[in-house]
């Protein structure tokens, strides 16, 4: 099982972590957002857009894929 | 007489040091208390904004979209050679060389399309539990256990000793866990077990920057794609995927949706959204403009913990290795999983597309890699 160690404690300092944690969420909370619909709009356009350069969502042939073993010809 | 006054003064003075003392500590819980309030409310806000923007779900929107056929992806190359769990592994630039490392400490570079072993290494610490490729392919990097990542230009010479000319370029104070080279050689992102994550100069082995913020260990890290700027996810055990901007050292924005410890992050090609997967047994989507988590991975009958997830070229298919041993592929947009592939004897612990998405390989603790076309 993978070892995990966990990271020290906070420091001593209870306010300063206070504080930083402050300053972080309101940096957050500030931060410009569109709306889902949006955003899942440009995603599927993304897709849609790089689908026919996608191999192994189209599956291209045998000929193209350097992994997919080539049918064999035998030299009589 | 003196002395009487003296001790008075004494006693006066200690008074007021202790009046003093009691009132700072007053002064002080007030600021905590009022931190604590105010860190309360902003979480509240952030919240509310986010939820404001939630006008529908991605798999509504993705209706519309034609759904996927059946899918026919088989093992097309098996690579055996480690000697124990495989933990890492990464893709060079030139869609067919590999680099693998693994619990017994060594490091192979392959060549997939044959299969052949070009060049091993053997770290001094086991768990290798971190490697990635060069951009330029002449150096792999990686580390672990010996809470550093070290840098082995390849040399062209099959025999040489690739350990004699290992640089030591990052120094955590607990283990490594993944490493990644930025958009040259020049540089590398590392995050580790101590909770953070650090950018490094190879040359000198300088800390150019360090990005603290997790609360626990930092399990994984994926830098943006370079059209989008400067910025990288991480995931860690505090369950949080956090996005930092590389310049600075904030962190910009942060996600805690997860149940469990986010095993890997993974940027959706486009820049603009990243995937996750967790011991939670769930793969999730966020995206970065609407700033929440679009969707989430999962059934039922996966119990499992996800130990590596990567996306196919377009972005449409999610790749993830899970640890029941299988791999799942889901449909990015309409949130099903549209293959389940079987194949590996233990766990799979790592799981990459190849740059040009002609194929993926996966890395199991059944101590081989195999290439998935």
């Amino acid at each position: 099982v993978l070892p995990r160690m966990s990271s020290k404690a906070h420091g001593s300092n209870n306010i300063a972590h206070a504080r930083r944690t402050v300053q972080q969420l309101r940096i957050e909370a500030n931060i410009d957002r569109i709306k889902v619909s949006k955003a899942s709009a440009d995603l599927m356009n993304y897709c849609s857009e790089h689908a026919r350069n996608d191999p192994l969502l189209m599956g291209i042939p045998a000929s193209e894929n350097p992994f997919k073993d080539k049918k064999h010809c035998t030299i009589l | 007489w003196i002395n009487t006054t003296f001790m008075a003064f004494c006693h006066i003075y200690s008074l007021v040091m202790a009046f003093r003392a009691c009132l700072e500590e007053v002064q002080l819980n007030e600021t905590l208390t009022h931190l604590k309030t105010e860190s309360e409310t902003l979480k509240s806000k952030l919240e509310d904004e986010r939820a404001k923007l939630h006008d529908v779900e991605l798999h509504q929107v993705a209706e519309k979209v034609e759904g996927l056929g059946q899918f026919v992806m088989k093992t097309r190359r098996t690579l055996k050679g480690h000697g124990n769990k495989v933990l890492c592994m990464d893709w060079c630039k030139d869609k067919r060389r590999i680099v693998s490392s693994s619990q017994d400490g060594k490091v192979i570079v392959w060549d997939a399309f044959t299969t052949n072993k070009e060049h091993a290494v053997t770290m001094p610490c086991t768990w290798v539990m971190a490697c990635a490729y060069a951009p330029s392919g002449c150096a792999v990097a990686c580390g672990g256990l010996d809470n550093k990542c070290s840098v082995y230009p390849l040399s062209l010479d099959k025999n040489e000793n690739l350990a004699a000319k290992k640089k030591s370029v990052a120094m955590h104070t607990n283990y490594l866990s993944a490493c990644s080279f930025t958009n040259s050689d020049m540089q590398i992102l590392t995050s580790s077990g101590d909770g953070t994550c650090a950018l490094w100069d190879v040359e000198s082995g300088q800390l150019l920057q360090s990005f603290h913020g997790h609360a626990a260990d930092v399990l994984c890290l994926d830098l943006a794609p370079s059209e989008t700027g400067n910025t990288f996810v991480s995931g860690g055990c505090d369950k949080k995927a956090n996005v930092w901007d590389m310049r600075s050292g904030q962190c910009i924005q942060s996600f805690e949706t997860h149940e469990s410890d986010i095993n890997s992050v993974r940027y959706y090609p486009s820049g603009d959204a990243f995937a996750s997967g967790s011991d939670d047994a769930t793969c999730r989507l966020y995206d970065l403009r609407a700033d929440r988590e679009v969707a989430i991975y999962s059934k039922e009958s996966i119990i499992f913990g996800v130990s590596s997830v990567d996306f196919s070229l377009s972005g449409r298919l999610l790749f993830g290795g899970y640890n029941d041993y299988t791999i799942n592929v889901w449909d990015v947009l309409k949130g099903t999983r549209v293959s389940i592939l079987f194949g590996h004897e233990n766990r799979v612990s790592t799981l990459r597309v190849s740059p040009d998405g002609t194929a993926f390989c996966t890395g199991s603790w059944d101590h081989t890699l195999r290439i998935w076309a």
